[in-house]
């Protein structure tokens, strides 16, 4: 007996894309762990002063951070320039079209489905652009940081910029007031997002959360 | 020619030209070292480290130290504005005269109102005469900020009844070289703290010339006298940082060099003041160092005499060096994770949590509104 497919399934993210914001999730939940601890060392002190737990902790922030600025600049890159986000960069078009913006919306409150260009609704890419544009700012803070304290190699060489950064933020604390505060941006988008990704998955019948890990978005046939 | 050969040439033309002119003083630092029971000897290991402390290589010595003795021909006057005169304190009051203060007798001090026995019209024809006499010549230290507002009303010296604003501004006109002696001077300090109701601004945002800033509240002695150092041997304003001070005294943090930096690395926090780690020396993050945000020299410097600094005394650093540090570094006992916010008294943890807690009700509200909601027809 045959079996009749009764949807197609079509690909919406590529195989770097998905690598990369799995990549970044993990990146950024362990920089906010470490990060709080940065920030108010609540471990106990060891037995020893051998053990660096300050320094190792610093070590993993600074080396989840690195991925974190790599992937950043991939993931601008990529949707720019990649063939495979022609359909992130269509959703430009919704952003600026004000019927697609209430089509969004009134989806959100059961009124309606959610049509769109691309494959990201306004309301939702601009979110995106939002938490990107932030990821670039604790970046650039975050690397600032790092010229404070590896003053050789990587860090010598960014030392000019960062104290013009520096002065321009108005000093090294208000760096890190902002880098602090900002952190708050990342954990309130992960719980939205994670809920609005299954949310719209069972509403709206198609493929969601699935898709940032299988690629496929999955349409009915007519 | 390398660098350094540049700069010590530099050196010897600067104090011949100097040694040409006449000295202000009529007793020579020689005489005054003796008086004072400081030896040669003294006076060499001073110099050493004043080469140290500008990070010079180790053959400028002599040129320290005859930069030190021609000191009486090159005239300073300084100005007392909005300030509490500690940074002059930090300078003079040492329990016997030390050399960092015999330099600042022996350099041609022609206006200072802390120190001068002159009092109304002779010391504002003093000053007049000093500006005029040495115009282009003088080097000019500014102590303590400008108030701005109501025109600069909230502060006039003297007994023509000038602004702190106005004396500044025609002081600098004829300055070879304007340094903001600590934090006032150089961004305000205190009184630049929010609401700032006198509008008090550093020096370098009321004139148009370059300002060396000493940070400070206030600054070491050391950092006071290198600057004066630096500008009688070079006759220019030395490498200076992101907020136009000195690299050679704020090139890196107080964290850098901390003597209980290793604590920091280790994990070894003081919890609260008094407790077993604070008797043991652990680092003092947690109960509100600004260290990692400061640049200053003070671990290696230290205050009086080379006698201690806050962190060896048992307290955090209060990032006093730092623009805007009376509102940037509040709270001053506790970590910048747990500064209040200014305006919403909570820490940004506070707010961000309950910023996440409505986060969480409005999903969890949305979601019950879902099970209700009229399925989306196919």
């Amino acid at each position: 007996m045959t079996q009749v497919a009764t949807h197609h399934r079509e690909l919406i993210f590529s195989p770097a894309i998905r690598i990369f914001h799995w990549l970044r999730a993990l990146s950024i939940v362990v920089l906010i762990a470490t990060g709080f601890y940065l920030s108010w060392p609540f471990l106990v002190a060891p037995e020893s002063s051998d053990v660096l737990v300050q320094g190792w902790i610093r070590f993993a922030h600074i080396i989840f951070g690195f991925a974190l600025t790599a992937i950043t600049i991939i993931r601008f890159y990529l949707f720019f320039f990649s063939r495979n986000s022609a359909n992130e960069r269509r959703s430009i078009k919704d952003v600026l079209s004000v019927k697609s913006w209430i089509v969004q919306i009134k989806s959100y409150i059961w009124m309606g489905n959610l049509d769109k260009a691309g494959i990201y609704g306004p309301l939702q890419f601009v979110t995106y652009v939002g938490i990107s544009f932030a990821a670039l700012f604790m970046c650039i803070t975050g690397l600032v940081l790092y010229a404070n304290v590896y003053h050789e190699g990587f860090g010598g060489l960014i030392w000019d910029v960062s104290a013009w950064f520096t002065a321009l933020m108005g000093g090294l604390a208000e760096v890190r007031v902002w880098h602090h505060i900002m952190t708050w941006a990342f954990i309130i988008f992960m719980v939205i997002h994670v809920y609005m990704a299954v949310w719209s998955g069972i509403r709206f019948k198609h493929n969601s959360v699935d898709s940032i890990v299988s690629g496929y978005d999955y349409h009915k046939d007519h | 020619m390398d660098t350094h050969s540049a700069l010590y040439e530099r050196c010897k033309n600067r104090l011949a030209e100097l040694r040409e002119t006449a000295p202000r003083q009529t007793v020579t630092l020689d005489e005054k070292l003796k008086e004072n029971g400081i030896t040669r000897r003294e006076f060499m290991t001073w110099s050493a480290s004043v080469t140290a402390l500008l990070a010079l290589p180790l053959p400028f010595t002599s040129l320290v130290s005859e930069a030190a003795e021609l000191a009486d021909r090159v005239p300073l006057i300084w100005l007392h504005m909005a300030e509490c005169t500690g940074c002059s304190e930090s300078l003079i009051r040492t329990d016997t005269p030390n050399l960092d203060s015999l330099i600042f007798d022996h350099i041609s001090l022609e206006y200072h109102e802390t120190l001068m026995a002159a009092a109304g019209w002779q010391a504002e024809e003093n000053l007049e005469h000093a500006m005029e006499a040495y115009k282009g010549n003088y080097l000019l230290a500014v102590e303590g900020a400008i108030p701005t507002a109501n025109n600069g009303a909230f502060l006039t010296v003297g007994c023509k009844g000038h602004t702190g604003m106005h004396i500044v501004k025609e002081a600098a006109e004829g300055a070879a070289a304007i340094i903001s002696v600590g934090t006032c001077a150089a961004f305000g300090g205190v009184q630049a703290a929010a609401p700032n109701p006198t509008g008090a601004k550093g020096v370098q945002d009321v004139i148009n010339k370059p300002v060396i800033n000493l940070g400070g509240c206030p600054p070491s002695e050391k950092n006071i006298v290198g600057t004066l150092m630096y500008f009688i041997m070079f006759g220019k304003l030395p490498a200076l940082d992101m907020f136009n001070r000195p690299k050679w005294a704020y090139g890196a943090r107080v964290h850098d060099n901390c003597e209980r930096r290793g604590r920091f690395d280790a994990g070894e926090f003081v919890e609260t003041f008094g407790d077993q780690g604070a008797k043991d020396g652990y680092c003092l993050y947690k109960v509100g160092c600004k260290g990692p945000y400061t640049y200053n020299n003070c671990p290696t410097e230290r205050f009086n005499h080379h006698t201690s600094w806050p962190v060896l005394a048992g307290h955090g650093c209060i990032g006093c060096s730092e623009p805007n540090f009376w509102d940037d570094m509040a709270d001053f006992e506790k970590p910048l994770g747990r500064q209040l916010l200014h305006g919403v008294d909570a820490t940004a943890d506070t707010i961000g949590a309950v910023l996440l807690g409505a986060t969480v009700v409005g999903i969890g509200a949305h979601a019950v509104a879902s099970l209700f909601a009229k399925p989306l027809e196919e």
